[in-house]
C-alpha cells in the first residue's frame, strides 16, 4: 500500500513539473460581452493568467471556426449558440455553457413610444411596419448578416410576416408576401453596424448630439445600459417593446476550443467558467440586466419607467435548421435588405505609390468579387448604388455604378487604372461625395455611408463640419487608415458623423470588409 | 457527432484516488502506475451521455472498483453506438444505450453475449408551473403528486399541431402558442423515444408498420413544427434550465433529468423554491409513457461481470439515490432525497412498449 502511494505521488509531482500553468489565454467575444470584462480579467488576474480579450461580430467568429485550420484562440463567447450551430462544422468548440441570456427587442424613444400609442400596450411586428410605413418610425439595428442582435430582429420578422410568430417556418423564405412585409420594415433602418456594443454607443452618440434616433434593436440588457447612461445624462429614456409576437434569446455560450494546445489552457477554461457560473458571478450578471439560469440569481429589479423587466416571461420563437437559417441570411443580404448608398474615397496621392497602391487595389479588388464576398455575407446587389472617388489633393473623377455583377467589374477596373500621385486632400472628396450622394439621399430609400480610405494627412479645410451638418442627412463617412497615416482627422470626422475608424494598416482588405458591415 | 467531440471519461479508478485529474491519460499509459490497479479490469465501451453523471459519480467507481471493475466509458448516442460501422470498428467490450428497442438494432451489428436493464427512466415533458396550470385549467392535465402531473399527451400533441395558443385552452394569463421541444429522433434517444410515442398514442396502441402511415405525416409534422432539434438530452436540459419558461415552455426529458439536477447542487435548489414565482421547474407524466430502458450489452465475455455488479443493491442504490434512476422493474429505491420527495410518482401505472425497431427504423427515416 505504502509503495502505491508513494508511486502516486511521484506521478501527481510529475504532472505538475511538466503541466506548468497557462500563461496566457485568448478569447473571442461577441461585443455584448464586454460588459463582462472586468469580472473576467480580475478572476485571470488571480489565476496568475495573461488574458486577452478580443471583441468580433458572430458572423466573424463563426467564419474563423469554419476555416480549415482551427483559430489560435483558447475560448470562444458569442452572442448566441446559433453561429456556432451555423458554422463549427468541424466542431472545434467543446463545453459549451450557456454564462446568461437577453432577448433582442426594440428600444423606442418615449415621447415617440407616447406618440405611437405603444406605452403600456402589446406591440406586435405589424404595429411596427405601421408606424415604419407611415413615416413615424425609423430604427438602428445591426446587419442581420454580420451580427446576433440584427439576425434575431430580423428572423422574428420574418417569421411575423409569414403569420407564424412563434416560429420561423422554412416556407416563410419562399413566401413573395412575407418577403415584401419585411423588405418595407428594413425601410426603417435609419442606420446599421456590424456590432451591437457599437450600436448602443451610437444610440448615445446621437442623443448627445441633440438629434436621437427614435428606436434601436437590441438586448435587453443593452438597453438597460444604454437607459443607465441616459439617465445620467439627462437624456429621454427608451422605452422597451417586447414585441407581443415573440423574440429570439441570445443565450451568451462560453466554450473552449480545441487546437491541440496544452492541456493546462483547458483546466483553466474549466474554472473560468465554473466561476462564470457560480452563485456569486451570476448575481453580479443578474444585477447587470442579464437573465440567468433557474436558480443562479434573482433578477434585476424591474424598472417601471421604461418597461424593463428581465422577470418578465416572453414566449421565444422556434427557429429552424441552421441551414434554413443560413439562407434566410443570404436573403437578407441579396433582396431584402435596405439597399446601400456607398461612396469610396480612395486616396490617390503620391505616397501611396508602390505598395500602397498594390495593396488598395488589391482590396477594392476583393470587395468587387462577387465570389468573395458573398463567403463574407457583405455581397451588393444591383439596388445598391456605388460611387467611387479617387482622390488626391482633388477628386480626380467620379465613376457611378450599381452592384450588378457587371457595374462592380467596371468599378473595380476604374480603380485599377489609377496611379498614385500628388497631395491629399480628403476633405474636398466627401464634399464631392455629399454633393453626388444628394439626388439618391432625397429619396430615402438607402442606407448612406462615405469610406474615406487614407495614407497621410489631408490638408486643411474649413467650414466642412458646417458644410456636412447643413446637408442635413448626416451621413456617416467612415474612416481606413493606412502607411503612417495620421488619424486625428479620420477621427474627428468620425466623431462629428458618428461613425468609425477601422485600421487598416495590418490588412486593408479586412479594414474595407469590416466597414461593409456597417453600411 | 464526430469522435472528437466525444469527451473521454472512466479510467475512473485512477481518477478518485489521485486528485490529479488532468494526468490520468499519461499515467495510464504508464505501465508501473497501471500496475497500481492491481487486478480490477478496465472495461471499455460507450454510453449515453445521460449516464455519464452516474458513471463519473466517485461513489460509483468506488463500489465498482469492489467488484474489481473500472468503467472506460466514452459517451455516444444510443441509436449511433447501435450501428455505427466507425464506433464499432472500435470494439467496444459493452454498448450501454438508452432504449430497449436498440438491443434488436444492435444485435443486427454485434454479436451480444447478454443483456440486461440496468435502470428505467420515464420520458417526462417537463414544463413550469404556470404551463402546467394552464393545462390543468384546460382539462389537459391534472396534478397527482405535491409537485408533479400526469397529461393527457395525446391531448397536448393534438394542441401543439393545432397551434392552439395559450388562451385558447382557457389560459389567459399565458401568452403565445403551445410549444414543445426534443431531441433530434435521428441522434438522440429522448427525441427517439418520444417519437414512438407519440406515434403510439395517435394510433391509440402500439403502432406497428401496418398501421404506422395513418400516422406517419402527423409525426412529421409535430417534429418538424418542433425547429432545430439539439443532438443530445443533456442539450436540450440545460437549455430548458438555462432559458427558462420563455423559450423553453415545454421539453421532452428524461425523469431522471431533474433529479438529478436538483440533486447535484442543494444550495442552488434551495434559491429555487425560495425564489417563488414563475419559474418553477416541473415534470409531468405522460398516460401512458415509454421507459427508457438502460441495457447492458455485453459483447465481451468480461462484461458479463458488470452486469453484475451494476444490478448489485449498491450500485443500484447509487443510481437512485444520486441521480434519480429506477431499477430494472421500474421502481424507486429505498433511500429517497428529502429534496425530491413528492416529486415522482412511486409507480409508473401506464407504461406503453416502444414500437418495434423495423417500425422505429421507418419513423426515424421519416424524420430524417
Amino acid at each position: 500500500m505504502m509503495k502505491r502511494w508513494a508511486l502516486l505521488a511521484a506521478a501527481a509531482l510529475l504532472l505538475a513539473g511538466c503541466g506548468g500553468g497557462t500563461s496566457k489565454f485568448h478569447i473571442v467575444a461577441g461585443s455584448e460581452e464586454k460588459t463582462f470584462e472586468p469580472i473576467v480579467k480580475q478572476f485571470c488576474e488571480d489565476q496568475g493568467v495573461e488574458c486577452t480579450i478580443d471583441y468580433k461580430g458572430s458572423l466573424d467568429i463563426g467564419l474563423m471556426l469554419a476555416g480549415g485550420e482551427a483559430p489560435d484562440v483558447d475560448a470562444v463567447w458569442p452572442a448566441s449558440s446559433l453561429w456556432l450551430d451555423m458554422y463549427d462544422t468541424h466542431r472545434r468548440v467543446k463545453d459549451l455553457k450557456s454564462v446568461a441570456s437577453s432577448p433582442v427587442i426594440l428600444g423606442v424613444r418615449m415621447s415617440k413610444a407616447r406618440t405611437l400609442g405603444w406605452i403600456g400596450r402589446p406591440v406586435k411586428m405589424d404595429d411596427i411596419l405601421k408606424a415604419v410605413n407611415d413615416g413615424q418610425l425609423a430604427f438602428l439595428m445591426t446587419s442581420a448578416t454580420q451580427s446576433n442582435s440584427g439576425a434575431s430582429a430580423y428572423l422574428t420578422m420574418l417569421a411575423a410576416a409569414f403569420g407564424t410568430p412563434d416560429r420561423l417556418d422554412p416556407r416563410a423564405l419562399d413566401d413573395p408576401a412575407a418577403q415584401a412585409k419585411v423588405k418595407a420594415l428594413l425601410k426603417g433602418v435609419s442606420r446599421g453596424s456590424g456590432s451591437s456594443g457599437w450600436l448602443a454607443e451610437l444610440y448615445l452618440a446621437g442623443a448627445k448630439a441633440g438629434h436621437p434616433y427614435d428606436a434601436m434593436w437590441n438586448y435587453e440588457a443593452v438597453l438597460k445600459e444604454t437607459n443607465d447612461s441616459l439617465r445620467q445624462n439627462g437624456g429621454e429614456l427608451l422605452y422597451a417593446v417586447y414585441p407581443a409576437d415573440g423574440v429570439s434569446y441570445a443565450d451568451a455560450p462560453l466554450g473552449y476550443v480545441d487546437h491541440g494546445q496544452d492541456k493546462s489552457a483547458k483546466d483553466f477554461f474549466d474554472k473560468l467558467q465554473q466561476h462564470m457560473l457560480s452563485a456569486e458571478i451570476q448575481q453580479k450578471i443578474a444585477d447587470l440586466g442579464r437573465r440567468t439560469a433557474l436558480g443562479m440569481a434573482k433578477p434585476a429589479p424591474a424598472e417601471k419607467d421604461w418597461n424593463f423587466d428581465p422577470a418578465r416571461l416572453i414566449p421565444s420563437i422556434a427557429l429552424p435548421e441552421p441551414k434554413v437559417i443560413a439562407r434566410a441570411l443570404t436573403l437578407y443580404q441579396e433582396a431584402l435588405r435596405k439597399p446601400s448608398l456607398t461612396a469610396l474615397c480612395l486616396d490617390f496621392s503620391g505616397s501611396m505609390s508602390g505598395d500602397g497602391e498594390t495593396q488598395l487595389k488589391a482590396a477594392i479588388n476583393t470587395l468587387f468579387n462577387p465570389a468573395q464576398a458573398s463567403q463574407n455575407l457583405i455581397q451588393w446587389t444591383p439596388a445598391d448604388r456605388i460611387l467611387i472617388l479617387p482622390f488626391d489633393s482633388h477628386v480626380r473623377t467620379v465613376v457611378q455604378g450599381d452592384g450588378s455583377v457587371a457595374s462592380q467589374e467596371r468599378l473595380n477596373q476604374a480603380v485599377a487604372a489609377e496611379e498614385a500621385d500628388d497631395g491629399t486632400d480628403m476633405y474636398d472628396c466627401a464634399e464631392r461625395a455629399l454633393k453626388e450622394m444628394k439626388p439618391y439621399l432625397d429619396t430615402n430609400q438607402y442606407l448612406p455611408a462615405i469610406v474615406i480610405m487614407t495614407d497621410g494627412k489631408s490638408d486643411a479645410h474649413e467650414g466642412f463640419d458646417d458644410a456636412w451638418r447643413a446637408e442635413g442627412h448626416f451621413v456617416p463617412i467612415f474612416g481606413v487608415t493606412f502607411g503612417d497615416a495620421d488619424a486625428t482627422d479620420l477621427d474627428a470626422l468620425a466623431e462629428l458623423t458618428r461613425s468609425r475608424v477601422f485600421d487598416g494598416r495590418a490588412n486593408l482588405t479586412e479594414a474595407f470588409r469590416s466597414v461593409r458591415g456597417y453600411n | 457527432m464526430s469522435l472528437s467531440r466525444r469527451s473521454m471519461v472512466g479510467l475512473g479508478v485512477l481518477g478518485a484516488s489521485v486528485a490529479v485529474t488532468g494526468g490520468v491519460v499519461l499515467m495510464r499509459d504508464n505501465p508501473a502506475v497501471r500496475g497500481i490497479l492491481g487486478d480490477v479490469t478496465a472495461l471499455r465501451g460507450y454510453a449515453g451521455g445521460e449516464k455519464m453523471a452516474f458513471i463519473q459519480n466517485p461513489k460509483t467507481i468506488d463500489a465498482l472498483k469492489r467488484f474489481g471493475l473500472a468503467l472506460d466509458a466514452e459517451r455516444a448516442g444510443s441509436v449511433e453506438m447501435s450501428r455505427d460501422p466507425q464506433l464499432l470498428a472500435t470494439k467496444p467490450q459493452f454498448l450501454w444505450p438508452s432504449s430497449s428497442p436498440l438491443v434488436e438494432l444492435a444485435r443486427r451489428y454485434s454479436k451480444i453475449l447478454k443483456d440486461q436493464v440496468i435502470f428505467n427512466s420515464p420520458i417526462v415533458i417537463y414544463s413550469w408551473t404556470p404551463f402546467a396550470d394552464g393545462l390543468v385549467r384546460a382539462g389537459l392535465a391534472k396534478k397527482s403528486g405535491a409537485h408533479y402531473f400526469i397529461v393527457d399527451a395525446k391531448g397536448l400533441i393534438e394542441a401543439v399541431l393545432a397551434r392552439k395558443a395559450w388562451k385558447d385552452l382557457g389560459a389567459q394569463d399565458l401568452y403565445g402558442t403551445i410549444r414543445m421541444i426534443s431531441t433530434d429522433p435521428n441522434k438522440s434517444n429522448s427525441g427517439f423515444m418520444f417519437a414512438g410515442l407519440a406515434a403510439n398514442l395517435l394510433v391509440g396502441d402500439v403502432v406497428s408498420e401496418s398501421n404506422l402511415q395513418t400516422v406517419l405525416p402527423t409525426v412529421v409534422e409535430l417534429f418538424r413544427g418542433m425547429g432545430y432539434k439539439p443532438d443530445s438530452s443533456g442539450k436540450v436540459f440545460d437549455d430548458y434550465i438555462a432559458s427558462g419558461p420563455g423559450a423553453s415552455p415545454l421539453v421532452v426529458g428524461y425523469e431522471n433529468q431533474l433529479v438529478e439536477w436538483i440533486i447535484a447542487d442543494p444550495d442552488r435548489w434551495q434559491r429555487v423554491v425560495s425564489a417563488g414565482g414563475p419559474a418553477q421547474p416541473v415534470a409531468m407524466y405522460p398516460t401512458p409513457t415509454v421507459y427508457s430502458a438502460h441495457p447492458l450489452l455485453a459483447i465481451d465475455p468480461a462484461a458479463n461481470r458488470l452486469i453484475d455488479a451494476l444490478t448489485s443493491p449498491e450500485l443500484q442504490s447509487i443510481g437512485w439515490r444520486d441521480h434519480g434512476f429506477r431499477g430494472p422493474i421500474g421502481s424507486i429505491g429505498a433511500d429517497t432525497d428529502p429534496l425530491i420527495r413528492g416529486r415522482m410518482p412511486t409507480q409508473i401505472s401506464a407504461v406503453s412498449p416502444m414500437p418495434d425497431i423495423d417500425t422505429m427504423l421507418k419513423i426515424l427515416q421519416a424524420l430524417a
